[in-house]
């Protein structure tokens, strides 16, 4: 289907080809890939996926790092009717396990960068009866499931679309987030809701076929991903750099590439600020227009030091968002950054917020409440899981569960969560899930898990817990967590204790812990030792 | 202990939580995920702390620091100059 107007995700591609098929979509290292070469590969792929017997809504996982034949993936994916369902790169064996068994997913996408996490994993017993391996090292792993090489799989010799047809309100792609319940929640986003928040935002930045994004975000991310849907909409150029551990080469490529957009969390640009030759560039990068920021709060004194340390031509537009909505629910307009320095903005277009109080009526200025938002991009609901899409999903809208008020002038600023849910760099953790790991070791029999205020990641995770043992040491402790989760969701300073303080109805006191936390702090100040463990 | 010694026990200790089975000099830190860039500032500050030398923003390039082997390289070039 090729109208004017894009109505599936995968037409952002689609038109974009028809317009623009020798321009530029990609660049990644030394390939530059055009957007007719990545639209035939993905109806190659789309074609693939079919005969091996992908129908209209089957799921399909993504396991890729940032890089074309992710690109090629996700929109060949819904080409063939699929539900894209990316999954974290930093997975362990357990949480694919887990997705594979919630999506009900038979078919995965992935490379042999992920041999690690596929070592111990046996794709039958999970259910996975088709897995296509990009650069795969044959004799190094028997998957013990049907094989395609990413070669074959996108060699068909009709490069044409396949032309599956699918509703507009059908899920386009499932992304999982960090629910209140412990489990990750798989967020259920249609092609309408994607393609709505994807052109409100190239309506917000004012994005156009001539801009050249450089993304270091990664794209199982849904900021990530409104990157690239945003800039395949209109036909932009997207430069993938996966490097940015060392900043010098992205801020060197975005010089030589000519980058007018680049887009992070608080700690990319903590990090930028503090240990990159961003200062030096600031002469080399004439055509950066605007920088975005999104994923949780920013410390102004973060906000002032990138100001002064980028171009003045920069604009800097403050975002905030949720999974739930797509991507992005408000933007803070530049010339407010300044003056409304602590806002995240206004609704987005399309989209409106309220804030409520605890019955659901409208407070008045001012006055805090929780943020409920409405509009097109928000999520149909939890993938398999209607107890927690009814916690969030009303008649008047989705509830945030953030907490904040709107000024007079109606900007919004965002004071805190409702729940436990907190934000380490840019992922939202919620700290029961972690408790639950914790114990799941075997280790631990029973951990307070909450974050403390940290400069570089916004949060940092602290654990207090009781060891199984005596002999049990934190570094032991460590081990067990980083075999069973993703590095982000391991605290980063582990306190052994001998019991946790307790309410007299046995519940753990939750302000005697953060009491513990603070002399904890206290006491590192004047002495380093301790029973403790911190890991960065 | 020798310079590439030393680091590797601090890479082990604090990102590979003690397993150093992955972990071969020319492993890079970043293909490998061992790193993420909040651990890259641990990485320098320990190696300008342990080896006395001050490490320059437009260093920070895999070439000097994104293995073993690079870094003991880097601390090589960074000491005789």
């Amino acid at each position: 289907m090729n109208t004017n107007q894009p109505v599936f995700v995968h037409e952002f591609l689609e038109h974009s080809a028809l317009r623009f098929p020798d321009k530029t979509a990609l660049i990644f290292q030394k390939e530059r890939i055009t957007y007719r070469e990545i639209d035939n590969r993905a109806n190659a792929l789309a074609r693939k996926l079919i005969e091996l017997g992908i129908k209209t809504g089957d799921r399909v996982l993504l396991l890729l790092e940032n890089r074309p034949e992710y690109v090629i993936s996700y929109y060949g994916i819904m080409k063939a009717g699929a539900v894209a369902v990316p999954v974290n790169t930093d997975v362990k064996p357990p949480g694919l396990q887990w997705l594979v068994k919630d999506t009900g997913a038979e078919t995965l996408v992935s490379s042999s960068a992920f041999y690690r996490v596929f070592h111990d994993f046996n794709f039958a017993d999970a259910g996975i009866k088709n897995i296509i391996i990009f650069n795969p090292k044959p004799g190094q792993k028997d998957f013990g499931v049907a094989v395609t090489t990413w070669e074959d799989a996108i060699s068909s010799p009709d490069e044409s679309s396949p032309n599956v047809t699918v509703d507009k309100d059908s899920t386009a792609s499932i992304i999982y987030t960090s629910g209140s319940t412990g489990n990750p929640k798989g967020v259920a986003l249609s092609h309408q809701n994607i393609v709505s928040n994807t052109q409100a935002i190239c309506a917000s930045l004012e994005l156009t076929d001539a801009d050249i994004q450089m993304v270091v975000l990664p794209f199982f991310y849904v900021m990530g991903k409104s990157l690239l849907n945003s800039h395949f909409a209109l036909g932009a150029t997207v430069v993938i750099n996966n490097t940015f551990l060392y900043p010098a080469t992205v801020l060197k490529q975005m010089a030589q590439e000519q980058v007018t957009g680049f887009s992070g969390v608080p700690s990319t640009y903590a990090f930028l600020l503090h240990r990159s030759p961003l200062a030096s560039y600031r002469d080399q990068l004439p055509h950066l227009r605007y920088c975005s920021q999104a994923g949780g709060h920013m410390a102004k004194t973060l906000k002032i030091a990138l100001r002064r340390a980028l171009p003045e031509h920069t604009k800097i537009f403050i975002m905030y968002g949720a999974t739930e909505a797509s991507a992005r629910l408000t933007l803070l307009d530049p010339q407010f950054y300044e003056s409304k320095m602590d806002s995240v903005g206004k609704p987005i277009a399309g989209t409106t917020i309220s804030i409520v109080d605890e019955d659901g009526k409208p407070v008045p200025a001012g006055v805090e409440g929780e943020l409920v938002a409405q509009g097109p991009g928000i999520m149909s609901g939890y993938w398999n899981n209607p107890e927690a899409t009814a916690a969030v999903l009303d008649d008047i809208g989705y509830h945030t569960g953030d907490l904040g008020y709107m000024d007079t002038d109606g900007f919004i600023y965002i004071s805190g969560r409702k729940d436990n849910q907190i934000k380490v760099g840019g992922n939202r953790i919620n700290t029961q899930e972690i408790e639950d790991l914790l114990l799941e070791t075997g280790l631990v029999v029973e951990a307070f898990i909450t974050g403390v205020p940290d400069t570089m990641l916004g949060n940092k995770l602290v654990a207090i817990a009781v060891a199984a043992n005596k002999e049990t040491d934190t570094q032991e402790i460590l081990s067990a967590c980083a075999r069973i989760m993703p590095k982000y969701k391991i605290p980063q300073t582990l306190l052994l204790v001998s019991s946790l303080p307790k309410k007299i109805t046995g519940k753990i006191d939750k302000n005697s812990c953060l009491e513990l936390i603070s002399e904890h702090s206290n006491n590192k100040q004047n002495n380093n030792k301790g029973s403790e463990h911190e890991q960065h | 202990m020798s310079n590439i010694e030393k680091v590797r026990e601090f890479i082990v200790e604090n990102f590979l939580f003690g397993d150093d089975t992955s972990l071969k000099n020319d492993t890079s830190f970043l293909e490998e995920h061992i790193i993420d860039s909040t651990g890259m500032l641990e990485v320098i500050t320990f190696l300008e702390e342990t080896f006395d030398i001050k490490i320059n923003d437009d260093e920070l390039l895999p070439e000097n620091l994104d293995s073993l082997d690079n870094i003991d390289a880097f601390l090589k070039r960074k000491q005789s100059a």
